[in-house]
């Protein structure tokens, strides 16, 4: 059992490994092989050339909030989906079993396209 | 030998070894293909001084990458800085991990007596780098990963481009996220397991499930490069806009590894459409026919190799058709991004979904296809009867707007935000 748990999940430790190591290897080997030159004016802030206007931790639209706010309930919403897909196909087809799961996903994704309606009708959507 | 060292873990070992190296040397290639297919598409030439058809520059790119000066700008935040490229990059290179590269090896046809010598006769192992039963769900999440290291790499450059540029890919990857998510629970739904030997197994079976789920096929391709931030949805780094995006601000290898990052990204979404939609290796689109083995059967390492070619050239059929698409169809503009997602993939999936569940109750799986059709129907019908928002461009009225001022009208164009007056890092001059 516990070998088996080690055959699929220590190559994946082995290859996140591999790839810390790669950025690691790459943002050393650069630092040591370019040239460092400072002066005044290479370190200001890169505005196509002007000079920089104010700084960039400003406020920004509110949209964005509201975006990954609505991606998080749809997010959650799938993640819910998937043990459900898997344990649905594999019950008998047209059996009662599977007709109470399909009836209480229905309800489900239901539940979401009011919260869909209720975002589009208040204009979340709305880009522009 | 320590117990826990089996066949199956160094042939894992073994494979991952060989495939990041495939996909390194195949991503500093692929920005050559796209810059061969840019210039044939366009009737340039393209890259043809470093090498025999210019075949050696990616690897001229990535020693000057190397030489480069790494520069860190003063006005950055560091740590965050210097962590942002390696926070894209490992997500994208580990996320391939769970792809299968060939069925089952059987370890006596291994050449020079290996089998015999090692005492491994009758033994089998799986070319795959971690045959997780998780694969699928694997592979969403840590492709979702991608777009910490993206908002990072914005916030910390303290740059207005980079800023925003990091904001529209972190809104962006997540928006495309929900219809690419529901396009893979419609395919779990069809296959019944989130396994990725079992899909290709299924597949053989059933037929490929591009033809089965073609709706799906279609919004899922179409998420997977807004996921990798490929045009026509690369509104995260267009130059006409934004310079370059959150990468503004970086330099040589540091900005190489998001370059990387992002044709890694590419390369694994072509790899995940060739593993949900194309049938792995499987050569044969329909449920009937002959076909290479699957992915139980044990073979030997010739068909393992054929199984891995095959699977290599779907992908690279993939890429080439990505890197078609980016040079033929202009950028989105971004509300049409948005809008695209939220009121266009995101219901189509939702009822594929739906339509996919019903299809499963009843146990109709090979009707699939029919099903699919019915709902490109449906939406072709209910399409022009949903409730619309008015078009951005006729709300704005050109004449008296600053853009197409009256005669008479003070038109402002110096910036009016005190903030922006004061807070120069320069010294004004003529003081």
């Amino acid at each position: 059992m516990l070998a088996a748990a080690l055959d699929s999940y220590l190559p994946i430790g082995v290859l996140v490994l591999m790839g810390i190591f790669f950025a690691i290897i790459n943002i050393v080997a650069t630092k040591f092989l370019g040239p460092r030159r400072q002066g005044p004016i290479k370190g200001l802030t890169y505005e196509s050339g002007m000079n920089p206007v104010g700084t960039a931790r400003k406020r920004f639209n509110v949209r964005f909030y509201i975006v990954a706010m609505t991606f998080l309930v749809f997010d959650v919403e799938i993640i819910f989906l998937y043990p459900w897909a898997v344990t649905f196909s594999q019950l008998e087809p047209r059996s009662p079993e599977a007709g109470l799961f399909l009836g209480r996903i229905l309800f489900f994704i239901l539940a979401s396209v009011v919260g869909y309606v209720y975002c589009f009708r208040k204009g979340v959507f709305r880009f522009d | 030998m320590p117990a826990f060292i089996t066949a199956q873990l160094v042939t894992s070992i073994l494979t991952i070894f060989i495939v990041v190296h495939v996909i390194l040397l195949g991503c500093a290639y692929c920005i050559w293909l796209e810059r061969k297919i840019s210039a044939w598409m366009q009737d340039r030439c393209g890259p043809n001084r470093v090498g025999p058809w210019g075949l050696l520059q990616p690897i001229a790119d990535g020693l000057k990458f190397l030489l480069k000066e790494d520069y860190t700008p003063p006005h950055v935040d560091r740590w965050m800085f210097t962590l942002a490229p390696a926070i894209v990059i490992v997500p994208a290179l580990i996320a391939f991990v769970v792809l299968p590269w060939g069925g089952t090896l059987d370890l006596a046809t291994l050449p020079f007596g290996l089998a015999e010598r090692l005492d491994l006769v009758g033994e089998t192992v799986q070319v795959i780098g971690a045959n997780v039963n998780v694969g699928v769900i694997y592979l969403l999440a840590v492709g979702a990963l991608g777009v910490y290291g993206v908002v990072l790499g914005g916030w910390a450059s303290n740059n207005k481009y980079s800023f925003f540029g990091g904001l529209r890919a972190s809104a962006q990857m997540v928006t495309y996220e929900i219809p690419l998510g529901l396009a893979v629970l419609a395919m779990i739904l069809l296959a019944g397991t989130v396994e990725p030997y079992e899909f290709i197994d299924r597949q053989r079976e059933q037929g490929w499930f591009l033809l089965q789920a073609p709706v799906a096929a279609v919004l899922f391709y179409i998420c997977r490069l807004a996921e990798a931030n490929r045009a026509p949805f690369d509104l995260a780094e267009c130059e006409q806009e934004l310079v370059g995006g959150f990468h503004t601000e970086y330099s040589s290898m540091r900005f190489a590894l998001f370059f990387l990052a992002e044709y890694a990204h590419m390369v694994t979404g072509a790899a995940f459409f060739a593993l949900l939609f194309l049938g792995g290796w499987s050569l044969n689109p329909l449920p009937w026919g002959p076909d290479l083995p699957g992915p139980t059967e044990a073979v030997g390492l010739g068909v393992i190799l054929l199984q891995f070619l095959v699977i290599f050239a779907k992908i690279a059929l993939v890429i080439c058709l990505d890197m078609a698409v980016r040079w033929t169809i202009p950028r989105f503009r971004y509300d049409q991004l948005m809008k695209l997602s939220w009121t266009g993939l995101i219901p189509v999936a939702l009822l594929i979904v739906l339509a996919t569940s019903v299809v499963v109750y009843l146990g109709a799986e090979s009707w699939m296809w029919l099903v699919s059709l019915g709902c490109v129907a449906l939406i072709w019908i209910a399409a022009p009867l949903m409730p619309k928002q008015p078009n951005a461009n006729h709300r704005l009225q050109l004449a008296g707007s600053r853009f197409s001022p009256l005669p008479d009208s003070d038109v402002v164009t110096a910036p009016t935000e005190p903030l922006a007056l004061t807070d120069s890092p320069l010294p004004r001059r003529g003081r």
